[in-house]
Formats: C-alpha cells, structure tokens, sequence
C-alpha cells in the first residue's frame, strides 16, 4: 500500500514552501528516515525525510510551491525489501545495552557443543598445577586464543586461552590444585561472529554513580582542562589520580596546581588518598601476607632437594685478572662485530663445558636406579625476576660461541623479566651456574637445581692481595662454590671440576686450544 | 654566534616560536628570506586577502544593500588602485607591529636565505650581501609553503596567477576564471565577484570547499550564487593558455564532454606545496617525504634530535593558527614543559561572506566512523539580529553525541562565522554538551544565539525561535 507524504507544519506563520531539490529520484527505493528533498520556507530550509521505506513516486516538481497539507509525494512500501536499516539500528543499540552478553547471544546460536577444557601437559617433572586467577567469569562470553585465567606450575606461571568460543563455565575455582588432565572449566560453544567482550565506546562512560553527596558524574567527570593538563603532565601526575572540583567532576587548572603525587608528603593532611602503608605506628605490629602458589611450590621443592640428595659444597678462588684483561682489550671490537656486550658469563658458560666434558658426573643425574649422563650440555642460568627466581637453559651450551652465549643469555633474561618464559625453555638442563655476585655475595653455599646433579656458584670480584711467585700483588678475585650430589659425584671429581673451571678462567688461551 | 634557537621562517608558525622561547630565556635568531617579517600569512595570505575582503564587501553592500538601508549613492565606482594600497598599508603596519615585537623580545633578525651546513651550523646569504654562519643547540624550521599547480599549467603571473598574483591586480577582471573551489579560491573568487567581475569556479570535487562538512559547501555555493559566481563542479581541467589578453581554459565536464572558458584572468588555487628549496636539508639527518613535506614525530621532532619543523612545511591542515599552535609547543617543549595539542579542536575558517567556521567532527566523518549523533540547526534567517542587519544566509548546525550530548562538531556558515567558533572550541575543550551550551546566557541580540539555538535543537529537540 502507498504512504501519502504531504507538506508538514513546519512554522505558525509559514503557509507554504517551495521544494528546492529533490534528493531521491521519482521511483527510486527509499529507506525510513532518509532525506527525500529539500524544502524552502521564508524562514528556513530544511529535509523533508521518508516515513517508511519503499518505492518514491514524486507527485510535486523541483521548483513547485506547495502550500502546507498538500500532497508531495508518496512511498509504495508493498515493494519493501526487507532489509531494514541495520547500520542506524546498530548505532542505537551499540551502546544502550550495558549487558554486552545479552546483546550478542541474541544474535549468536549455541551449536550444541560444549568444549571441555583440561590440565594440559605443561612440563616433564610436573604433575599438578593450581589456578592462581581467573580473568573471566563464568557467564561470560569468551573467544577463541582470549585468555582466560592464569594457571601456576612450581615452575612458571602461565595463561590459559580459550579453546573455542561461547560462554564460559567454571569447574575448578581460583586456588584450587589439579592434576594434569583434570577438568578445568567448560565452554558452551556459539557460533556466529564474536566481537572482543572489551569492546568500548568512543567516549569513556560514566555510568553515572550518583553518590550521596550532591557532586553528579557524567562522561566528563576527569577531564582535564587545557592548563590543568599542562600542569599535571608536568608534575607527572595522571589525571586519573586527581579529583576534579570543576563541573560534574572537570579537572580545572586550580585542581591540577594543588595536586601532588601520592608519595611526596607522608605527613600530609587526611584527606590526601594513602595506598602504601606509612611507618607502623607502634612496633609490635605484625604484618601478614598469604604466600603465593608460586612461592608455596618453591618452598616444597627447596626443601624436597635437601632431603633427598646428598647436598654439599666446595670452594675454590679465581684470579679474574686473565678475563678482565682480554675484556677490556676487546669489548669494542666485540660489541662493533657483534652487538652484544662481552661479559663475564660467555666465559663462565664455555669454561663449564669443557670442565663437564672432563668430569661427566657432574653432567649427570639419577633417573629411578640409572645413572643418566648427558652428552651435551644444556646449561641453566639463574635470573632474578619481580616476581622470583627463574631459571631458563641455554641449549648445546658446548657448540655456541661467546657471541652466540651472550645473546642468548640476553634473549632468556628479558623474556624473564617480561614473564614471557615457556615452560619447555625452563626444563631439561643439565648444569646451573649461579650468580651470587651481583648482588655483593661473596661466598654462598647455591642449593642444586634438581633434577640436576651440580651447581656452580659464581660471586662478587674483589681486589684483594694474594701471593704469586713469592710476592704480594693485587688481583681481582672471585671465589667459586660448586654444591653437588655426592650420591654420584664423589670428592675427587668435584673439587678437580672446579679446580678445572679455575685452570680455563686463569689462562683463557686453554679455552682456544682446548687443553 | 651560538644560539638556543634558531627559528628559519617568520610567518605565524615561525615568530610565534621566537616570541614563545625568548619568553621562555632561551637567546633566539630568526632567519627571514624576504625582506618583509610574517611569512604568507602577513604578506601575500590571511592579512591582505582579509583586507581586500573586507574592502570588496563595504563596496558590494554599498552597491546593492545601501538602498534598502535608506542609503542613497551616485556615482558609486570602484577605486582598485586605492583598495590595493590600503592593503598594502594594512600589511606594511601588521609586519612594522611583528618587527616591534621582535626587538620587545630581544630576538635576533637575520633577513637572507638560510641554508643548513650540518645539524648544528646554518649559513645565510644575507639580502644585504655577504654571508652569516650561526651555531644552535636546537632549530625549527617555518619556512611555510607556496601556491602549488597542475603539471599542464603554465603560471605567468600576469594572466595565469596565483592568490598572490590576486593580491595586486591592477584592474577589475572582466571575467575571472577559478580553478580550484578550495578556500582560498573562494575567497579570491569573492573579492572579484563582489567587485563586479563575472567568476567561474571550476572545481574536480562534487562540492566547493569539499574538505568541510557537506552542508557548508552546498549553502555557501547557495549564497554566492547571487554574487553572479557560476560554479562548475566535478569538472576535471585539461588545458589552460594565455594569448595576449586572453585566458582560455579547458575541461572535461561530468559527462566526459569537453568545456571551454574564456576569460581575462585565471587564477590558479589548487592547493599550496610545502617549501624547503635551498634549506640544505641533505647537510642534516632531517627527512622529507614524497609530496615535500617535512618529517617529524608526534613531538614535532625531524629526523635530527635537534631539530624540530611546524606549520605548512608539514602535515596537517594549512592554517595560521595551526603553524601559530605548533611553534607554542615546539618553544615550550624546548624549555622542557609538556604542552598538548588537539588537532580535532583547531577551527577551520573560510572568509567569504557568510563567513563559514567550523571545528570537530563533520557529519560525514562521524557515520564512517558509525558513531551516533544528534543533529541541531538553526537557520539565520530566524535570528532577530541577522534580520536586522540583513545577513540571512547560513545556519548554525551542532552534532552532539546521541548518547551523552557531548558536543562533536560544530558547523556554522553566516556572519560573523570566524569570531562565533571560538565558543565552540572553549566548549569542546571543555568536552560541554550540546544543553550546557543551551543554558547559558548568550547576549541579545546577537549573531551567537543562534549557536545556542542550535544546541537546544541538538539535546531537546526544543529550538525556541524555530
């Protein structure tokens, strides 16, 4: 049926209006809403828009003036094709429904299909592994590769991703410790295009929390004006720790000129936010904290590594004078050739190789009632991270050259600190060297990292006199710790190991040649 | 001779830098190739062509409104030769007002060409003859740009001209043909029209001044049409040639059907190309790129850790203000503060009459980026004081944001467009809704009631004088 479109009320005093241009040719299909033409009045100009979609039939010219009520044209909607104008329907409800699971399971179907997630196989030694926190909800939607919670071996920590997408259903809670191949969680899957659940407007909401006092919030609430801008990214404060007394929360010049960083005055007034706890006030305080699963299972295993092999360390001391030198000889052309710095580590790692080969138990371990020597060395190299002590290996250690060891060391040591270690680049080493000295150690007893059999303990470089050839001389000195398993490494091997590291480092030419 | 700064260009962008970082202590120079301090925008761009304007518009409205105001006039002609000497008075005091605040700030002149010998040394062949070689801890390179053409073109500057050719016309064109319907075309178009010469607009968009909003181009096409300006849109020039006092121009019009025009001038306003001849870029590690613009970081840093580059020499829209805002924040970043600027928030501004300003989002820009919006206007012809003074072209249109009401761009064509924006931009750095606008106060009668008419359509559906 057709829709008669006829010339609206546009003013009290307007009795006609001229139509300027059509917008929409005669016959053309038309959509709800949109501009068909456009009409002039003595006071304005403006769009006479579609009532409904359809085909467009003209019944006035360009040009005609028309006086109000009469017939301008008409929309033949039987024609209608259906598609209605999704894009302007999206815009509506894009940003209406705050329940974004509502909003796109009506539009995705369940498949039926529930996708179980378990343990996976994350290491050799590991059998269990507990959930440390979950990102989502059950409820949620979630999509293929979003992580979804974070899982804790005594090893590492690592993320969990969703295996498919659809809604997500918890099975085992944060805290609790599985075995490899238990159930994890489900996902009920949906099909359809899923778009991130961290979709955000264009302009950050407040969801208006109105409080009990009279100060209202609105999309505005902090922001900065230009001035208090300035200021704050002057003193390096973010607007988000200032509390704005302007218009429904604004930030205003004067705001950001009071605002001071939170650290600055322990003793400043109440009112000031205080997140970091000041001095206790009395001294009989106690302070509690819950251990972390990663720390719980370090301490296990700390613990299981004393009791069950039979643990004990030697000593021995390096004139450092020999590397240092051949050091600052050739750290230039070095670091030109290779762009890595020569440290200390290349020649602590190929010094180790070769004392390995010269002493396989060392190399060893007990698997069961078998003695297992390795015939390569896979070294692990101790790193300190924010979050504790990791441990990644440097693989074949005996085939790299200096340059080749320090850039992976490199490489290991920043996916350290960025937590980006996988499992598989922590396992399998054969030998550990520690490095104590960093921090000002002078001589340690390292505790072995099992399953492994020695560990090399390195320490800080001191100028201090020693006798060579009957005189004093001062030589930079660095004394060694190997802690080892005695249950396959008897004294003769370890204190002749480390006797062998001393020998390479004091006269790196053997380290050329190979004797 | 070693300097803090050394600023190469003094055009807004460049004696703005200056001024700012005398004022913040640094010891600063300032190279100018002419003899004449303020760049494009004093000399041959925004200061004359506003004065000429301005001069064409009291002579238009004398000419045809002065009767309706009760204004009797004989013998009412035009006097180009005294129109183009007041402008050039206008200019010669605005750059004697520049070459005062250089002295007030102790900034060193230099008027030559600057040229750079490495990332730490410029030499400037003075005008004066002989050569000056400056040290400096830190550069900004102004130096602007030039009015730009068509490969096929030939610009003789006596026929064939370009805005600064437009500036100094010793006649009033018969017929002034106008490739280019971009703002400066319009606005030079103008001048002429107003003037009583016959004017074409041949533009290779669908829509004049096509980088505005859409309603912009097609009301201001509405209004000038009564200045007897005829426009020929999507038409794509193929040819121009000047035989003694003939301009004959070529194009390919919509269809594919070749068009011709012939006129006595022609001028060429295609766009401007950055300008960085002779600068000796290749003597620093300051890069361009393939349209000649210089490269610089969000910081407005080049390729040299030292030297920075602001204004029509690199991207972003060609306007004073812009240069003037980029050479605040280069000065002050040297001083070590941490200025910002919003790029969305710097108004754009035609000069014709209706003026046409605007500032944010246009129409267009916000449905590609499927943002939903609330659309506001209100027309001058219902405004009590555009009535009065009889400017009842143009309207005031606010998109606001359909949700929260936050104004996103604010689009008006009438009178005194240019100096009504600057509430707009206040408000938008301030992220107002449309309604805050709507209740405040606006003095009445005036021009900017209209904006807040505008704004009450945008929030309530509720314009009062509509």
């Amino acid at each position: 049926m057709s829709l008669d479109i006829k010339v609206p009320a546009v003013g009290e005093s307007i009795t006609e209006v001229t139509i300027y241009k059509w917008l929409k040719q005669d016959g053309e299909f038309v959509e709800m809403d949109e501009p068909l033409a456009e009409l002039e009045s003595d006071k304005a100009t403006f769009e006479l828009n579609a009532e409904t979609s359809g085909k467009l039939i003209h019944k006035a010219s360009e040009g005609d003036t028309l006086s109000v009520g009469d017939l301008i044209c008409s929309i033949d909607d039987s024609a209608s094709n259906g598609k209605s104008n999704t894009s302007d329907k999206k815009e509506e409800t894009a940003k209406e429904d705050k329940t974004e699971s509502s909003k796109k399971t009506s539009g995705q179907t369940k498949t039926g299909k529930i996708i179980e997630m378990k343990v996976p196989s994350v290491g050799e030694s590991i059998s269990e592994v507990t959930i440390a926190t979950w990102t989502k909800k059950s409820g949620d939607i979630v999509v293929l590769d979003e992580v979804i919670a974070e899982i804790e071996s005594d090893k590492a920590t690592f993320e969990l991703t969703a295996e498919g997408q659809g809604i997500l259903e918890i099975v085992a809670e944060s805290g609790t410790t599985l075995g490899i191949g238990d159930l994890i969680c489900r996902i009920e899957e949906l099909e359809g295009d899923l778009e991130g659940s961290d979709e955000v407007p264009h302009a950050p909401e407040e969801t208006g929390s109105s409080t009990t006092r009279h100060d209202i919030s609105s999309y505005a609430t902090g922001h900065a004006s230009p001035a208090a801008a300035k200021i704050l990214a002057e003193k390096g404060i973010s607007a988000k720790e200032v509390k704005g007394t302007g218009v429904d929360g604004r930030i205003t010049k004067e705001d950001a000129l009071k605002a001071v960083k939170k650290e600055e005055k322990p003793t400043a007034p109440a009112d000031k936010k205080q997140e970091v706890p000041a001095t206790p006030k009395g001294e009989r305080d106690e302070k509690r904290e819950k251990m972390t699963q990663l720390r719980k299972t370090i301490s296990r295993r700390l613990v299981a590594v004393k009791n069950e092999t039979a643990m004990l360390t030697t000593f021995n001391e390096v004139d450092m004078k020999p590397v240092m030198d051949i050091r600052s000889r050739y750290k230039e052309s070095f670091k030109d050739k290779y762009e890595v710095n020569l440290g200390f580590m290349s020649f602590f790692v190929k010094a180790v190789c070769v004392a390995l080969q010269d002493w396989p138990a060392v190399n060893a371990k007990i698997d069961g009632e078998e003695i297992v020597y390795h015939q390569y060395c896979d070294i692990s190299i101790a790193v300190s991270t924010p979050r504790g002590l990791v441990v990644p290996v440097i693989r074949n250690a005996e085939q790299m050259s200096f340059d080749e060891i320090e850039k992976e060391i490199i490489r290991l040591a920043t996916r350290a600190r960025d937590n980006k270690l996988s499992i598989d680049e922590m396992q399998g080493g054969t030998f550990t060297i520690t490095n104590g000295g960093v921090f000002g150690s002078m001589m340690s007893t390292p505790i072995i990292n099992a399953p492994q059999s020695g560990i090399l303990g390195m320490h800080n470089i001191v100028e201090r006199p020693i006798a060579i050839n009957g005189e004093v001389v001062i030589r930079p000195m660095m004394y060694v710790a190997l802690s080892y398993d005695h249950r396959i490494i008897d004294g003769r091997e370890s204190v002749s190991f480390l006797v062998r590291i001393k020998q390479l480092l004091e006269d790196p030419t053997r380290l050329l040649l190979g004797v | 001779m070693n300097y803090d700064v050394i600023v190469i260009g003094s055009g807004p962008g460049g004696y703005v830098a200056a001024i700012r970082a005398a004022q913040l202590g640094m010891k600063t120079a300032l190279v100018e190739r002419y003899n004449s301090l303020g760049g494009t925008c004093l000399n041959v761009g925004c200061i004359p062509s506003k004065a000429m304007l301005d001069s064409s518009e009291h002579y238009h409205n004398a000419a045809h409104s002065f009767k309706e105001h009760g204004i009797e006039l004989s013998n009412l002609k035009v006097n180009l030769k005294q129109m183009v000497k007041r402008k050039g008075d206008v200019v010669k005091q605005t750059v004697e007002g520049i070459q005062f605040l250089m002295k007030k700030n102790k900034i060193d002149v230099f008027y030559g060409h600057g040229s750079f010998q490495s990332n730490s040394k410029v030499n400037i062949t003075l005008n004066e003859g002989g050569e000056k070689s400056l040290e400096f801890k830190n550069a900004i390179i102004a130096t602007g740009s030039k009015p730009a053409s068509l490969p096929f073109i030939k610009i003789d500057k006596k026929r064939i001209i370009t805005s600064t050719e437009a500036l100094e016309l010793k006649e009033v064109p018969k017929h002034m043909i106008v490739i280019g319907g971009g703002v400066i075309g319009m606005e030079l178009g103008s001048v002429y029209a107003r003037l009583g010469s016959k004017v074409s607009i041949v533009e290779y968009m669908d829509s004049i001044i096509p980088t505005m909003d859409r309603t912009m181009g097609k009301e201001l096409q509405r209004a000038l049409r009564k200045h007897d300006m005829d426009f020929y849109l999507s038409h794509k020039v193929t040819a121009v040639e000047a035989k003694g006092k003939e301009v004959t121009v070529k194009a390919e019009n919509p269809k594919g059907e070749e068009v011709e025009w012939k006129g006595d001038y022609c001028l060429v306003s295609v766009g401007r190309k950055p300008y960085t001849e002779g600068l000796g870029l290749e003597n620093t590690s300051v890069k361009t790129d393939d349209k000649g613009r210089v490269i610089v970081d969000e910081h407005l840093k080049t390729g040299a850790d030292n030297i920075y580059a602001i204004g029509d020499v690199i991207k972003g829209a060609m306007l004073a203000h812009k240069a003037e805002e980029e050479g605040i924040y280069v000065a002050e970043t040297l001083a070590g503060q941490k200025p910002h600027i919003n790029y969305l928030l710097i108004p754009g501004v035609v000069y014709t009459w209706p003026e046409v300003a605007s500032v944010g989002y246009t129409e267009e820009e916000l449905k590609d980026k499927k943002i939903a919006y609330n659309k506001g206007s209100f027309p001058f012809k219902a405004s009590g004081r555009a009535r009065a003074s009889m400017d009842l072209d143009g309207q005031v249109k606010v998109l606001a944001d359909k949700e929260t009401d936050e104004i996103l761009g604010v689009h008006i064509i009438g009178p005194r467009a240019a100096d009504m924006i600057a509430e707009a931009v206040v408000a938008m750095e301030y992220r107002a809704s449309a309604e805050d606008i709507a209740r405040m106060s606006h003095a009445h009668p005036t021009f900017t009631e209209a904006l807040k008419e505008a704004c009450l359509a945008a929030s309530g559906n509720r314009a009062l004088h509509i």
